[in-house]
This record gives C-alpha cells, sequence and structure tokens, in this order.
C-alpha cells in the first residue's frame, strides 16, 4: 500500500490522525499533515482507506498494491 | 424561476429536539434542493441530500460572503450564520489565513494531551452533583456538567477568564436568539464590545493562548483587519462552548430515551464510547436550519439552477440520516457500519474544534456511563425546555439514580 498526502489541499481538521495514528500526524507548527508512514503494512488498509474516506479536503490518496 | 409548485416556509415544525420533521425525509427523495423562503421570509435553496450536501460543502463556487452583501437573502433575525460575512474579494485567502493561525493550537494531537486534565475537571463535576443528589435527589447535568466542562476548556486555550462565563454565556445565547429580533445583533455589538476590552487588556502581557497569538498576528501583519480579528474572537469563544454544551444534552437525551442505548454504553464505557459519540455527532439535530453559503456563480445540480449570489442552506441535520447513505437511517445505532458523518461538516469550513468536541463528549459519556450507571431523566423529552436559539438543544437536563 502506498499513501500520498497534498499539503496544499489539507485543512488541518486531523481526522486522519484519529483514523490511524501511527500513519498520519499533524506538524507542530501550521497543524498540516505529515506523514509518518508512506507504506504502511497490509494490515493498516482499512483505517488507511477510513482516514482517506474522512478527510474533508480530500487531501489523501491511498493506492492499494 | 422554478417548476417546483410552491416555496416551503423555513423552520419545520418538528415532533421534538430528537427527531426531524418528516418532511426532510420526502424532500431527500423527490426535491433534494428544494427552493424555501427562510425564517426571515427570504428566497434560498434548502440542500437535504447527502450527496449533495457533502459536495456543496467542498465546492468552491460557494462561499459565506456575497458581492452584494445588502441584497443577499437573510436567513433568520439570530446574528450568527443570519447573512453573509467576509469580504467577497478576499474571503478564500483571508479563509486559508485564518486556518493557517488557529490549526496547530486544536491539533488532534494537543486535544488529545488535554484529556486528563478534563478527566480530572470532569471527576470533579460529578463529585459535586452526587453531593447535591444526596440531598435533592435530582440534578440539573446541564447546569453541573454539560455547561461548565466545554466553557472551562475554551476559556483556557482562547486566555479567557472563566469567572466571564455568566457574561458571554448570555451573550451567546442572545446572539444565536431566533426570536428577539434585533436584540441579536443588539448582543454581537456587546460581546465585541467585550471582546475588544479582554484583547486590549492582554496586549500588554500576551500569554501563550489562542487569543495572544491572534493579537501577536494581526499586529503584524497589515492585511489582518483589526475588526476581524476580534469577530474571530467572539465566534471563536461562541462556537467553542455553545455547540458542545448542546451536544452533550442532545447525546444524554439520546442515551437515557431508550434504555437499551445506556446499558450497552454502561456494559462497556471504554470501548464503546467512540462509537457513541460519532453516532451523537450523526443524529444529533441542533437547530432547525444548517449551514449558509452563498453561489458565487450559476451552477447545475440535481435538477435545478442555483444563480449566482443565491443563498443555500445546506442541512447537515437531514443528510446525517439520508437513507440512500445509512442503513435504518433513524435509528440510534452505534454499531452500525457506516462510520462518515457530516457532523463536523466538510470541505475547507471543517469543524477546527472537532478534535476539541471529541476529546470532550468522549471523557463525558465515559465518566457518565462509569460513575452514574443508574442514572435516568427526571422529566419526559417533552417536557423539557426547548432554547429559542439557532443552536437549538436543551435548556435542562434533570437527571436522578434514586432507586425508584
Amino acid at each position: 500500500m502506498k499513501v500520498v498526502v497534498d499539503q496544499g489541499k489539507c485543512v488541518g481538521a486531523g481526522q486522519c490522525v484519529l483514523a490511524a495514528d501511527d500513519v498520519f500526524d499533524q506538524n507542530d507548527d501550521d497543524g498540516l499533515v505529515a506523514l509518518l508512514d508512506a507504506s504502511p503494512p497490509p494490515e493498516r488498509l482499512a483505517d488507511v482507506q477510513h482516514a482517506a474516506a474522512v478527510c474533508p479536503a480530500s487531501a489523501i490518496v491511498v493506492e492499494d498494491s | 424561476m422554478s417548476t417546483t409548485t410552491e416555496r416551503l416556509q423555513l423552520p419545520f415544525t418538528r415532533p421534538n429536539v430528537l427527531e426531524l420533521a418528516p418532511l426532510y425525509e420526502v424532500l431527500r427523495r423527490e426535491a433534494p434542493i428544494a427552493p424555501v423562503t427562510t425564517p426571515a421570509g427570504d428566497p434560498a435553496w434548502l440542500v437535504t441530500r447527502f450527496e449533495e450536501v457533502r459536495l456543496l460543502l467542498g465546492d468552491k463556487r460557494f462561499g459565506r460572503s456575497h458581492p452584494e452583501p445588502e441584497k443577499a437573502s437573510r436567513i433568520s433575525t439570530a446574528a450568527v450564520q443570519d447573512g453573509p460575512t467576509g469580504e467577497y474579494a478576499t474571503e478564500e485567502a483571508d479563509h486559508v489565513r485564518m486556518r493557517r493561525l488557529l490549526t496547530p493550537a486544536f491539533s488532534a494531537k494537543r486535544m488529545r494531551m488535554l484529556g486528563d486534565n478534563m478527566e480530572e475537571l470532569v471527576d470533579g463535576y460529578l463529585d459535586r452533583l452526587v453531593a447535591e443528589h444526596e440531598s435533592t435527589g435530582v440534578v440539573d447535568l446541564h447546569r453541573g456538567l454539560a455547561f461548565p466542562l466545554p466553557v472551562a476548556m475554551i476559556c483556557r486555550l482562547l486566555g479567557v477568564p472563566e469567572e466571564d462565563n455568566e457574561k458571554f454565556a448570555s451573550l451567546s445565547e442572545r446572539m444565536a436568539g431566533t426570536q428577539i429580533g434585533e436584540d441579536a445583533h443588539k448582543a454581537r455589538e456587546e460581546f465585541f464590545r467585550y471582546m475588544v476590552g479582554l484583547v486590549e487588556g492582554k496586549r500588554g502581557q500576551l500569554g501563550e493562548d489562542v487569543i495572544s497569538d491572534l493579537v501577536r498576528a494581526q499586529a503584524e501583519d497589515p492585511s489582518f483587519n483589526y475588526e476581524e480579528m476580534v469577530r474571530l474572537c467572539v465566534g471563536l469563544l461562541f462556537a467553542g462552548h455553545e455547540t458542545t454544551v448542546n451536544r452533550i444534552g442532545l447525546g444524554v437525551l439520546f442515551l437515557l430515551t431508550d434504555r437499551s442505548r445506556w446499558e450497552a454504553l454502561v456494559a462497556d464505557p471504554d470501548g464503546r464510547v467512540d462509537a457513541v459519540v460519532e453516532e451523537v455527532m450523526r443524529l444529533g439535530a441542533p437547530g432547525d436550519l444548517g449551514l449558509l453559503r452563498y453561489a458565487r456563480e450559476d451552477v447545475d445540480i440535481a435538477g435545478v439552477t442555483i444563480q449566482a449570489g443565491d443563498a443555500v442552506v445546506l442541512s447537515i441535520n437531514a443528510a446525517n440520516r439520508d437513507v440512500e447513505v445509512y442503513s435504518e437511517a433513524e435509528e440510534f445505532n452505534p454499531d452500525r457500519p457506516e462510520r462518515t458523518h457530516l457532523g463536523f461538516g466538510h470541505g475547507a469550513h471543517f469543524c477546527i474544534g472537532a478534535s476539541l468536541a471529541r476529546t470532550e463528549l468522549r471523557v463525558v459519556f465515559a465518566a457518565l456511563a462509569r460513575r452514574l450507571p443508574s442514572m435516568r431523566l427526571a422529566k419526559d423529552l417533552d417536557q423539557l425546555e426547548v432554547r429559542a436559539t439557532l443552536t437549538g438543544g436543551v435548556s435542562e437536563l434533570p437527571v436522578t439514580w434514586r432507586s425508584a
């Protein structure tokens, strides 16, 4: 699985951090998304996809390989 | 104009504070974007289906400002979400700047760090309620818990003296008042003056709080207008307590009006509270209107043409009960497979306080279930006083845990 985030779209809602805090974080200085793990293990797929689905800015793309 | 036969008049009468008017179900099916007359008497579009509400919330062709604000449709006589706000030409840039300024202070991680602090606060409120219950047998959860917790938290975050709570709570109540005419706007002016006093009092001794951050940012940025900064502070203090106070109330009512819901949470507070909070966010339906937007250009959608300048009321309440999205949509079911909702909005204006609210709600409902498992309502749902404000909710939550 490959995860891509778009900081330009991010509105800093923090929804992804709640969904998968081992994959996503928010920067301390601007609150925007920080990707902790760009290729999480397959068992994290459901939560990562949930993070992408609930992102209010559609700033997360998940490629399931 | 429209092919629909008649304009419906908002608001639609609802059976009680937990249920919606049955008309929403009809509209979602037959006219998901319907022409309506607002409570203020002006034309607007009412959007009721999940798909379109979500789409329009994320669509930059809709904003909160209007090129000719004095000609824009008004929504209500309240002084919140009543008409256009902000500068039409610079709206997006202004909003991005505001968001950048505020987001770090409300991040999920920071809010989670406040959790322990909140638990202590809530334990203190519950200790007091338990002591009071020993002599009275009935206590008001609104006054003793739902109100003080969000107030204490937002005061700390913003750097507002907690002892001012009666003042800003009463200003908030009037500002959101839907049945007091011009007084709502007077309250907004008073709130503005109160905030100017607070801001100027802080200026010499800025601290580690959000209002201090905004004062610093405004002083350094010539394009950041002083009035806009004060309005933002008012907005944060208003939205930072009012909404969560209401949501705690609605959640308690959902849980206590059907014993099986409450018992399920009591059986496993820590395991179930997150799902309960999300379901309270989905089904809780404060107020009778929705989020307000104005079209920035003509938009064809769902069989209608929304013209540039038209007002659009996005019914979060109706969208969150859309049968096309949720199975048994009207049922309170924390175990439902659908995990998303629009309770915090969507798109660029997604609630900046969502992580704060979630943390507060989780702490409150877990603590209630742990400490007061035999709690029940001391009055029928229909007897509870509903507030005549834009955000609705109840002004009392009498409960008891006396053996019957």
